[in-house]
């Protein structure tokens, strides 16, 4: 049970990571494929924060007195993820757009139905 | 001294200015792209002759590496920055006429956009700032693709976002694993730290990175994007992902095998698939009626020679990697712009199309022609002493599997020059019925191609003026301990 509770927040998050690539590879509409790829999105800043993580930890502020170093959480994970955050915000936007786009010239959202392009 | 931080300050700041100016006068947009590129292009001219010595560190807000995010402005950042202000100096006069329809003021800010992502992945020493420039470079090139808003170009750009998205996941991923075993993200401390690692734990870390960044640079099995996306975009645009977007990602690939892993056992795996890349590219290449696609099954090919060159990994092999990247560059951008006024002529992307463009479009087709000998290596152009090099390397090496793997890419650009020369074969000797009132391309186009022509003439009959550039620049990819010396200095 205790490598469970030590890596439950990687396990969650590869889980995440399993499942949203599952979505994109597996799923035929559109809007599907975008849901998991917030999904993998997700299960990437989880892992990232849960590098950093410490149980039972606090903000790493040294003016504060009476914290231990070793009880402080690693803050550079955390201002990877905000970037992440708002990288992934732009890329599903811009998807989500395409998808309306692809709409109105196709009448279906249907990856398996649009394939002029091909090699 | 000239800051290298300009490089990206400067055009990232007036890309999101173009939409507030255009508010009031429209022309501004179209005028401020080649004003970037032009300050990007002295800036980096004048670093040049400096980072010979001594690549230039800036350290942002003060603190020492590694724990500033850091610009590390040696012989191949600054060699890239030049080619890519260059380039993107050229395409935005093109673009200047070419790019009529649409929201215009929003192309020129992501075009800016793109090509600032460009640079900063080029100039950066921090991994996930790579990855940040990465993300900006990804994101405006998904948005360019579909810029025209066609069929076409809508089904490319979501293809092409979804596998970039996956990719960059992936290269996240990798990043985190790094940052969790070496708890740095700077690119030469970690890999000062990464002897002491076991090779199995940087084994995933590697290949993650490696696949995520393989997405953009369009390397075998992670390039199905790539003729979708490079023939439905605007001409200009298909100039700059082939001339520029996938060389970046190259670019990125060999910093991360060579600096940051020093992996020198997977490097024949790596030419292995160069070579693969390259067949398939030029085989798919010679069965496309569409002009478009044939020069993005092209430019796949070229990638792969490059690739190839590159896991030579000895300092012929890197120049000669590096020459041919810039001889592709120029010649691939130059073919792009030329067959833009052809098609927009012709009405049609098919190559049977074009029959007779040489008469009426002289100059055009001149362009095009010089781009098409210069890309399959015959003397007088560019093309002919990089692909001499990537050759003499192979064979220097004396080893059996990279004179077999080099006589498999000469069988490939054997099939490049049947395709190509069937093209130009099209323009000058067949008949047709061609439209008298068709014209030459504008003059604002005619002159960036003609500069282009210039470069790939002048440099292939005099290959020296370039070759002490890539040189030290092959020294800098392939010095670990220089590399690791010159950013962390007295830490050390």
């Amino acid at each position: 049970m205790s490598f469970l509770a030590d890596y439950i927040y990687y396990i969650g998050a590869f889980g995440l990571i399993l499942i949203g690539l599952y979505i994109i590879l597996v799923k035929h509409n559109l809007i599907k494929v975008i849901i998991g790829l917030g999904i993998l999105d997700t299960g990437v800043n989880l892992f990232l924060i849960s590098i950093g993580y410490i149980a039972k930890g606090t903000a790493p502020i040294f003016s504060k007195p009476g914290i231990d170093s070793e009880y402080m959480v690693d803050p550079v994970p955390q201002a990877l993820v905000l970037t992440a955050i708002v990288i992934g915000v732009a890329v599903l936007a811009l998807a989500l757009s395409l998808a309306i786009r692809l709409y109105q010239h196709y009448g279906t959202l249907n990856l398996r139905k649009i394939r002029e392009q091909r090699w | 001294m000239v800051n290298p931080v300009l490089l990206i300050a400067v055009p990232l700041g007036l890309a999101f200015t173009i939409p507030l100016f255009a508010l009031f006068w429209k022309d501004i947009a179209k005028y401020t792209p080649p004003v970037a590129l032009g300050f990007n292009l002295i800036v980096s001219l004048l670093l040049l002759p400096k980072v010979f010595e001594n690549p230039v560190i800036v350290s942002i807000s003060g603190w020492r590496p590694p724990f500033c995010i850091n610009l590390v402005a040696g012989p191949v950042g600054v060699l890239f920055s030049a080619i890519i202000a260059l380039v993107g100096l050229l395409v935005s006069i093109y673009a200047l006429d070419y790019i009529k329809e649409g929201a215009t003021e929003k192309y020129h800010m992501l075009y800016l956009l793109l090509l600032t992502g460009a640079t900063g992945v080029v100039l950066t020493g921090d991994i996930f700032n790579l990855f940040v420039f990465f993300e900006i470079l990804c994101i405006s090139s998904y948005a360019l693709v579909a810029y025209l808003r066609d069929k076409a170009g809508i089904e490319s750009a979501v293809k092409y976002l979804i596998q970039g998205a996956v990719g960059s996941s992936l290269l996240l991923i990798g990043i985190g694993l790094l940052y969790g075993q070496f708890g740095t993200l700077n690119m030469a401390d970690i890999a000062e730290k990464i002897a002491s690692a076991s090779p199995i734990a940087l084994f995933v870390p590697m290949v993650l990175l490696i696949t995520g960044l393989g997405v953009e640079a369009a390397i075998f099995p992670l390039n199905a994007w790539l003729p979708d996306a490079h023939s439905s975009a605007p001409s200009s645009i298909s100039a700059i992902l082939s001339g520029i977007a996938i060389e970046v990602g190259l670019y990125a690939v060999a910093r991360v095998t060579f600096t940051i892993f020093g992996a020198q056992s997977f490097l024949l795996f790596l030419a292995f698939l160069g070579i693969v890349t390259l067949l398939i590219g030029e085989m798919c290449a010679f069965s496309q009626n569409n002009i478009k696609r044939m020069l993005a099954y092209s430019s796949i090919g070229q990638i792969g020679l490059i690739l190839f060159a590159l896991a030579i990994a000895t300092s012929y092999g890197v120049t000669g990697g590096l020459f041919q990247l810039v001889s592709h560059t120029l010649s691939k951008a130059l073919l792009f712009l030329a067959a833009g006024y052809m098609i927009y002529h012709a009405g049609s992307l098919d190559i049977s199309a074009l029959e007779g463009m040489g008469k009426k479009m002289p100059l055009t087709c001149l362009a095009f022609t010089i781009g098409v000998f210069s890309l399959v290596g015959l003397p007088p152009f560019i093309g002919f002493p990089s692909k001499f090099l990537v050759v003499r390397a192979a064979l220097a090496t004396k080893e059996t599997y990279f004179c077999v793997l080099v006589g498999l890419a000469l069988l490939g650009t054997v099939i490049e020059g049947a395709y190509f020369f069937r093209v130009v074969q099209v323009l000058y000797f067949k008949g047709g019925k061609v439209n008298p009132e068709i014209k030459d391309a504008p003059v604002a186009a005619l002159i960036p191609m003609f500069i282009f022509v210039l470069l790939i003439v002048v440099v292939g009959i005099y290959p020296k003026l370039i070759t002490d550039v890539l040189n030290s620049a092959a020294s800098e990819l392939l010095g670990r301990i220089e590399y690791i010396k010159a950013v962390l200095g007295s830490i050390l």
